[in-house]
Order: C-alpha cells, then structure tokens, then sequence
C-alpha cells in the first residue's frame, strides 16, 4: 500500500554506505552475542558494544546530539547500572543449557516476530525524503516544541531514581499474600 | 549500492527480535532487562530513520527527539529492573526471574 510521500533520496555516498552497512551487521551480530553468551560478563560487554555501533549509526543519519547521548548518557548509565549488579552478585555463568525448551519456544516468538515485520516492511511503499539539515536546531526543538515531553521524561527519571533507591534499601522482599484455601 | 530506509528498518526488526528472543528465552533477569534494552533499541531507530528519510516528518529532529526520550525511558527502566533483580537475588541468591517460586 504506497503512503503519501516524495522521491526516494537514499544515501549514496559509497564510504558511507559501507560504513552504515558494517554498523548495521556488526549491531545485530553483537546483539545475538549478548543473547547467546553464557557468562553474564561476555554478555554485558556485547550489549555495551551494541550500544555503542547503534551511537555510530546516529553519527551517520541522526542530528550530533543524539550520537552524544547515546554514547555517553545512555551506554555509560546502561553499563555502569549492569556492572554495579554484577559486583553485587556472585553468579557470572548460566545455569541454563543452550537449545533447552526455553530457547527453543524463544526462538520460535523471535521468528514470529521478525517474519511479521519483515511482511510488513517488503509489503509496504515507504515514501522517502532525504532532509538535509536534520542536525539543524535540534537543541531548540527540545526545549522548545517538546518543554512538555522533556518535563514528564525528568518525572519519570526521578520515579525511577527513587523507586529503585527504594528498593535497594529494602532488606528483604516482601512476604506475599498467604493463600485461602478453597471451600 | 545506496542505503536508505530498508536496511536500517530491518536491523531494526532484527534487533525487536533479538530483544524478544532474550525476553522469553533466558531466565536471567539481567538477560532478559538487556532483551527489553534492545527491544527500546530497534524502536528508536525506526524513529530516527524515519524521521531521517522523510516520510511525513514535521521536521527531522522529531525521530531523534522521541528517540531521546525513549532511551531515557529505557535507562529508567534498567535502573527499577536491576534494583528488583538485586532484591531477588539477595534474597534467594539467584539471578533467575523463577527463583522464588518456591
């Protein structure tokens, strides 16, 4: 089904073609990596180097400030959260067996998934239209255009600092309910 | 060779799916916050290639706006997740989401 839209106008420059190609592979392999890995260590550090191919990518097609965020906001504060529970706990290596029926009813939701996705995006017309100035004003558009998004986004940061600060203050989860039996 | 909206909207499902996959197939609690770190992952790129190529966009920040916004929500979620994951696992000494089952 064609959307309403203009000329398609994708990259063409060659070094940057194989540059976004290179990331967009290397992205995706890392990301089955950290999935796949048993050693929670492994795991971690491919999920941080997802996250850091994905801030190349934003270097490629997205304004600078976007590719700074996600390099030093989001990766720092992603890894540094994961390597803080590491060192709290004591676990490193999975207990769970590869191809077990866990993995195998995972596979087949993944599957699913990306069939359907894939159906979707060959079956539809995406119109495109290269904008040149994407990274133009970008910091005036957030305060801006989006003053009311960015004030419900630090809400929700404070939530979560306190909620979590919450819960790591507990010593003990809470006892659940006791069961009535049936009559 | 030229690379516009396709390649990147299909690492994007490849990356829902991954997410998707670590979700329902690990037991770790860990894994599976790193499966929903994806799964955020995949939907903002599709935001930010669209709003790359076009496609209706007031203007082109507005993919990198919400994809901001989306990551934030993401780490948000990390930090509650990882602090009920710690929780569990001082309890039982187990990372795995089916550990106090009893």
């Amino acid at each position: 089904m064609p959307l309403i839209g203009a000329l398609p106008q994708p990259i063409t420059s060659a070094p940057l073609v194989i540059l976004i190609y290179a990331v967009l592979v290397l992205m995706v392999a890392s990301a089955l990596a950290s999935v796949w890995f048993r050693s929670t260590l492994y795991a971690l550090g491919a999920f941080a180097a997802t996250m850091v191919l994905v801030a190349l990518l934003y270097l490629t097609i997205a304004p600078f400030l976007l590719f700074a965020v996600q390099l030093l906001v989001f990766t720092t504060v992603s890894a540094a959260l994961l390597v803080g529970l590491l060192r709290q706990t004591a676990g490193l290596d999975s207990t769970q067996e590869p191809f077990s029926r866990e993995w195998i009813i995972g596979a087949a939701v993944a599957a699913a998934l990306l069939a359907l996705l894939v159906v979707v995006e060959a079956t539809t017309s995406w119109p495109v239209r290269a904008s040149a100035n994407a990274g133009a004003g970008f910091g005036a558009t957030l305060t801006n255009t989006y003053v009311v998004g960015l004030a419900v986004l630090v809400v929700i940061l404070a939530s979560a600092a306190l909620g979590s600060g919450l819960l790591l203050a507990a010593t003990t989860l809470p006892a659940p309910r006791p069961r009535v039996p049936r009559r | 060779m030229n690379a516009g909206l396709e390649p990147i909207l299909t690492a994007s499902a490849a990356l829902l799916a991954v997410g998707a996959f670590a979700i329902v197939a690990r037991r770790s609690a860990l894994l599976m916050l790193i499966g929903t770190q994806f799964m955020f992952m995949a939907a903002c790129l599709a935001f930010v290639a669209f709003a790359r190529f076009g496609l209706g966009a007031v203007n082109a920040t507005s993919g990198a706006a919400v994809a901001i916004f989306a990551g934030a929500t993401a780490v948000a979620e990390l930090a509650v997740g990882l602090a009920m994951a710690a929780l569990i696992y001082r309890e039982h000494r187990s990372m795995a989401v089916d550990a106090d089952r009893g």
